[in-house]
């Protein structure tokens, strides 16, 4: 207890440069919590209270996560991932008509969720795949239960949970071949839909099941021979009176319905328009509801929607009426009050309102300039008004634009960017600047005198036509100066950037293909969104570099796939852009340094670059290739003939079973202020400072057993390794790499080798520094040498120097994942290591000196030692306190990666986490040295100056009374 | 026999693997007002599960093997201690308070594990709740106020700007008495000489220590 106290004190010292004061919030940081882009089919509104009349929005969304929106604000209300990770289109959701959850399911995975608060009701895992889930509104008791059907290795289950507990009722299996595909219900049957036969021709097959035991009643098939695809299996009702099953031919000319019951056998056939693009089906899911549905079919150019009625007598399916073809995608949605059913039409400039009856239009909402969004599905909800015929219609919009969008009376009521989330890579750009001055000048000093004069006078008498404007903000600039407190980052509208370097833009990929492009001068505004890579349903977009040109403004991005665009940073404008294909695949890329600037090298699969273009002119550098998943590469680019060979220089082969969990590179800025460190009594310990070196973490699953390797990318020489029993390959392991050290978190469970026999087991952090020599004051075998090269070793023909170790290890409550290290501009502040704690949904930021390896153990540290290294006692577990979660009490859910870069001002760094959730911060290892914090009050030091001079002023004339007094009094 | 074999293993591994563990929270804070990411894990080698807050406050692991695990609770708003749940092949659970830092040996106080059916309950327990922020050091009149050279200071200067105020309202021989006291006393007379010699650069004849001469000549003379 006492341990954990002291580094509880410890990191609360250490939090007095880290946290975050109250007044900051919203001003130093920003956050977009999202949920991801809804999908149509598991998005609706519901009722969390049953006599409560206020509805909320529930999402699954397309990266897994289960969000309530309030539709009233569109804030989170709540949210969970249901799916581990940042995982891809696809899981269930569904709620029972006026019960208090909403029941999920994912992979495995069957979940109650209580629909007001988020909390768990149950969950439950089964083998298998879950491929369907569905209400049963109709039991025999009072409750509703939840239908889960699943695939499990060609065995179709079914399983029947308990509303409340979430245990098994019944189950139903059938060993077949058959796919499983959904389940529908209806008053008096349970209803299983398979596609049955071989893969070039199956044909779908109905079984029906007794509700309350279920037992097999019958089963039929349906839909000719070989004329079914799964994908074409587009609506299977439910909990309807007469539930429909509906597929399409695969060249989308005809639509098929078969009413699901024991009455009807034969199909209905409707023939779609010729140049049919998509088809939905929208019918009510409610048991009072009348059996009418709705074919929304979407031409290359426009829309149209077809309503028909179901006859619940004899099954037949008849057309009821029809609504125009509009231009445009249009969306559709279905709400039932009652047994009254209402399609809501999103279309380019309207929104109406019919009911499933007849063609009238009962309600128009004519859009608002901002409302007209290209929807590309929606849910609405229709409440007809008190009294009159008036309704109040909202409409949940999902845009071309992935945009969440309410709209209500045509009016926009929010907008929530969830585009943004499922990010694969972001990047820091500076904000380029139209009149760059450097720019100016050094034109100017390449010309003649008298030429420069000239532009000099000119730019100069331009100028001049600020100044009436500069003069008038004066006033205002000095009230502000005064009153303000901190520095005020200038509050112009736009892009611009400031003189602390803190707008900067910060550049989101998408696994979606969108890039956006965020300011952190306007709290993290969208400042453009462009649809650079649209991609297909179940493809994801991956980058494998991105890669910021300053100078001129732009950004290079690489995908997997071979993907290759050039972006301009102000407003997205797709400079250059090469769509990718199957069969280029892009495995790595790497930065090279020419003298035009920086560029991207793609890599392919066999190391060798992707386009020609690119090795031009010989790369005077070893790049580090990662193969397979157990072999590292030095490889060069070197011109042989006239022709641009590839050569290995060195190759990692690592030991059998072992694989690499993480490979950790240099910070591309990473300035080193000092090159030694002064010890406590005066001497100094030189730092080992390599730039060409490379972290490589290397797990072996089976043996539980991992090695860091420090390489010289130059040699492949191995500089140092590491070795730790016990470490689980299943959890994360991330490493990071800066200045002279480098560290790794882990999960650990090992015996201590100290013959103590003590066990160890938590997540571990580990901290190596790295020094030229074990003597202070001594540089080992490098002695004065200014330079070395790896390659011809100094003093010792046998060795090359290699660096002194100093490595510590703690314990940490949370698993740390994302390693990244701060990155200030001269490397002058102490750095901070930053992690994301994925159990907390927080950022943490922990000082270099609380995980500083020469921390002694055992002992206090001297006085000498505190004051010139700032050590503290050794303590085995940190204490994760809040004051150092640079996120605070915001919940930053599934980030991917942490990106940091500099600003002007010395103290700060910027920070921009990304995954699901974005958040942007500033952070200040070393505390706001060079700038005015909030705390800085200029009034009291105008008061405190006056009060002084009123002072001064009062009592000069007394003192000078009292003087001239005294000397006549001595007279006297 | 084989086959009774395999029905036995297999109904051993279903009674292992249906070992349901049940964490309960503490009455403080209110578990009411917990958010809903509240979860906790029981993390072991090669092992993680975790258990999202039920509506009735439990954290509900389903499917629990046998092994040691850590168990944490994971809270936005407040910290749990973390336990040792060891899970024996025979569905018996032990726990105990572990700390972090020291070896897994070191185990605390054992806690009650309740057994009911397949399911074990036990309770964590609060470690305060979480700060996030720190105080900005406020300006006020007081704080300076209270500093104590500031206090002398005050003190002094009532003594200076009052007195004269005291001995002009004084009763005039108690007047008298006071100054014949002042002289008397050794004080005064430091005071007295000090008060004479007035202020030393009072004195000091600037022009004629610059013109070189003495103040004793300038009286001769």
């Amino acid at each position: 207890m006492r341990r954990s106290l002291q580094s509880a004190l410890l990191l609360g010292l250490s939090s007095l440069v880290a946290a975050v004061y109250k007044d900051e919030v919203g001003h130093i940081d920003f956050h977009h919590a999202l949920v991801g882009v809804p999908q149509i089919e598991t998005t609706f509104f519901h009722r969390p209270k049953k006599d409560e009349k206020a509805s909320l929005l529930y999402t699954l969304s397309d990266v897994g996560v289960l969000g309530a929106v309030n539709p009233n604000t569109g804030a989170l209300v709540w949210r969970q991932q249901v799916a581990p990770g940042v995982a891809g289109r696809g899981g269930h959701l569904r709620a029972p008509e006026g019960e208090n959850w909403v029941a999920a399911a994912y992979g495995q995975q069957v979940q109650a969720w209580a629909a007001l608060s988020g909390r768990s009701v149950w969950q439950t895992e089964f083998d298998g795949r879950v491929k369907d889930l569905e209400i049963m509104e109709l039991t025999e008791s009072a409750r509703k239960d939840v239908l889960a059907l699943f695939e499990e290795d060609g065995v179709t289950v079914l399983r029947r949970l308990h509303g409340a507990l979430g245990t098994v009722v019944w189950e139903f299996r059938e060993v077949s071949r058959d796919i499983p595909l959904q389940v529908s219900t209806s008053v008096s049957n349970v209803y299983i839909i398979s596609l049955h036969g071989s893969p070039s021709s199956y044909s779908l097959k109905v079984t029906t099941l007794e509700p309350a035991t279920g037992g097999r009643v019958d089963h039929w098939i349906v839909g000719t021979k070989g004329g079914v695809q799964p994908e074409d299996v587009m609506f299977v009702g439910a909990n309807s009176a007469a539930p429909i099953l509906a597929w399409t031919s695969s060249d989308l000319s005809t639509l098929n319905v078969h009413v699901l019951g024991p009455k009807s056998k034969q199909d209905f056939v409707y023939a779609l328009p010729a140049d049919t693009v998509s088809v939905d089906i929208h019918a009510p899911h409610l048991t009072q509801s009348q059996p009418h549905f709705l074919v929304h079919t979407r031409t290359a150019t426009g829309n149209k929607a077809e309503v028909f009625h179901t006859n619940l007598k004899t099954g037949q399916i008849t057309k009821a009426y029809e609504l125009p073809l509009l231009p445009g995608l249009g969306a559709i949605s279905t709400s039932s009050e009652g047994a009254n059913v209402y399609f809501t039409r999103v279309t380019e400039d309207e929104v109406l309102v019919v009911s499933s009856e007849s063609h009238s239009i009962l309600a128009r909402d004519s859009l608002s300039p901002e409302a007209r969004v290209e929807a590309v599905h929606a849910v609405s909800e229709v409440i007809k008004k008190a009294g009159g015929k008036e309704f109040a219609i909202r409409s949940a919009t999902v845009t071309t634009s992935q945009d969440w969008v309410l709209i209500r009376n045509g009016k926009v009521d929010w907008t929530r960017p969830e585009g943004l989330s499922g990010a694969v890579a972001a990047a820091w750009a500076e904000i380029p600047e139209a009149e760059d001055l450097a720019k100016v000048l050094a034109e100017e000093a390449h010309t003649n005198p008298w030429n420069a004069y000239v532009h000099r006078v000119t730019r100069h008498i331009h100028d001049l036509q600020y100044l009436p404007d500069y003069l008038a903000t004066i006033p205002t600039r000095v009230i502000e100066s005064i009153t303000g407190g901190a520095v005020v980052v200038s509050k112009s509208e736009g892009l611009h950037r400031d003189s602390f370097g803190f707008n900067k833009i910060a550049i989101i990929a998408t696994r979606r293909g969108r890039f956006y492009a965020l300011d952190t001068g306007s709290h993290g505004e969208i400042v453009w969104a462009a649809d650079v890579f649209p991609q297909a349903p179940g493809a994801a977009f991956d980058v494998k570099g991105l890669l910021v040109n300053d100078a001129e403004g732009t950004v290079t991005v690489r995908g997997s796939k071979g993907e290759y665009a050039v972006i301009s940073v102000t407003d997205g404008r797709v400079l250059e852009t090469q769509p990718g294909d199957e069969s280029t695949a892009v495995s790595a890329t790497a930065i090279v340094e020419r003298e035009g600037g920086k560029s991207l090298l793609a890599l392919g699969q066999d190391g060798r670059p992707v386009d020609g273009v690119s090795t031009e002119r010989p790369i005077d550098q070893t790049i580090v290739v990662q193969e397979e998943d157990d072999i590292i590469k030095g490889v060069k680019f070197v011109s042989e003939g006239g022709e641009i060979v590839k050569k290995e220089v060195w190759q990692l082969q690592l030991l059998p079973g072992q694989k690499i969990a993480n490979l950790a590179q240099r910070p591309a800025h990473d300035p080193i202020a000092s090159i030694g460190r002064v010890l406590g009594d005066r001497s100094v310990n030189y730092k080992y400072l390599n730039p060409n070196t490379v972290v490589i973490a290397a797990i072996d699953s089976a043996a539980s057993s991992l090695s860091v390797y420090l390489l010289d990318t130059v040699t492949g020489q191995m500089l140092t390794s590491q070795n730790y029993d016990g470490v689980d390959g299943d959890k994360d392991i991330s490493c990071t790499l800066s200045e002279n050290w480098y560290a790794c978190a882990f999960f650990g469970q090992y015996t201590l080798n100290d013959g103590s026999d003590r066990d160890i087991k938590g997540y571990q952090i580990v901290v190596t520094d790295l020094y030229e020599s074990p003597s202070p004051n001594d540089r080992g075998p490098l002695g004065d040498a200014e330079t070395f090269s790896p390659l011809d070793p100094v003093d010792t023909p046998t060795g090359v120097p290699l660096p002194w170790v100093v490595s510590q290890s703690w314990i940490v409550s949370e698993p740390l994942t994302n390693l990244t290290v701060t990155q200030t501009r001269q490397g002058i502040t102490s750095r901070q290591l930053l992690a994301y704690l994925p159990e907390s949904h927080a950022i943490l930021g922990i000082t270099r000196h609380g995980i500083d390896p020469r921390r002694p153990v055992g002992r206090d540290p001297s006085a000498a030692e505190i004051e010139a290294e700032g050590l503290v006692r050794y303590t085995p577990a940190i204490f994760i306190d809040g004051r150092n979660l640079l996120t605070h009490e915001r919940d930053i859910v599934g980030v991917r990666g942490i990106v940091t870069t500099p600003a002007i001002v010395e103290s700060t760094s910027l920070l921009l986490a990304y995954g699901i959730d974005v958040f942007g911060s500033q952070i200040a290892p070393s505390g706001t040295f060079d700038i005015l914090d909030k705390g800085f009050n200029k009034v009291t030091l105008l008061g405190t100056v006056l009060a002084l001079t009123w002072g001064v002023v009062l009592l000069a004339p007394m003192v000078r009374r009292k003087q001239i007094n005294r000397k006549w009094e001595a007279f006297m | 026999m084989n086959l009774f074999l395999l029905l036995l293993t297999a109904t051993l591994a279903a009674a292992q693997t249906h070992l349901t563990l049940s964490i309960s929270l503490p009455p403080k804070p209110n578990p009411f007002l917990l958010p809903s990411s509240t979860h906790a894990t029981l993390s072991s080698l090669h092992k993680r599960l975790s258990a999202p807050l039920s509506a009735v406050n439990t954290f509900d692991f389903h499917n629990v093997s046998a092994d040691s695990y850590l168990l944490d609770v994971h809270c936005p708003t407040d910290n749990f201690l973390p336990l040792r749940v060891d899970v024996g092949a025979g569905g018996e659970v032990k726990a105990w308070e572990t700390y972090r830092g020291n070896e897994w040996g070191n185990k605390g106080e054992e806690v009650p594990v309740r057994s009911e059916g397949a399911t074990r309950s036990l309770a964590v327990k609060a470690a305060g709740p979480k700060i996030f922020f720190m105080e900005r050091a406020k300006f006020s009149v007081l704080s300076i106020l209270k500093n104590p050279m500031i206090l002398m200071g005050l003190v002094t200067m009532g003594i200076v700007f009052g007195m004269p105020y005291l001995m002009e309202n004084m009763d005039p021989e108690l007047r008298a008495e006071f100054e014949e006291r002042q002289k008397e006393s050794p004080m005064n007379a430091i005071m007295a000489n000090a008060q004479g010699g007035q202020n030393p650069l009072g004195n000091f004849d600037m022009a004629a220590y610059l013109a070189g001469s003495g103040k004793k000549e300038g009286v001769k003379r």
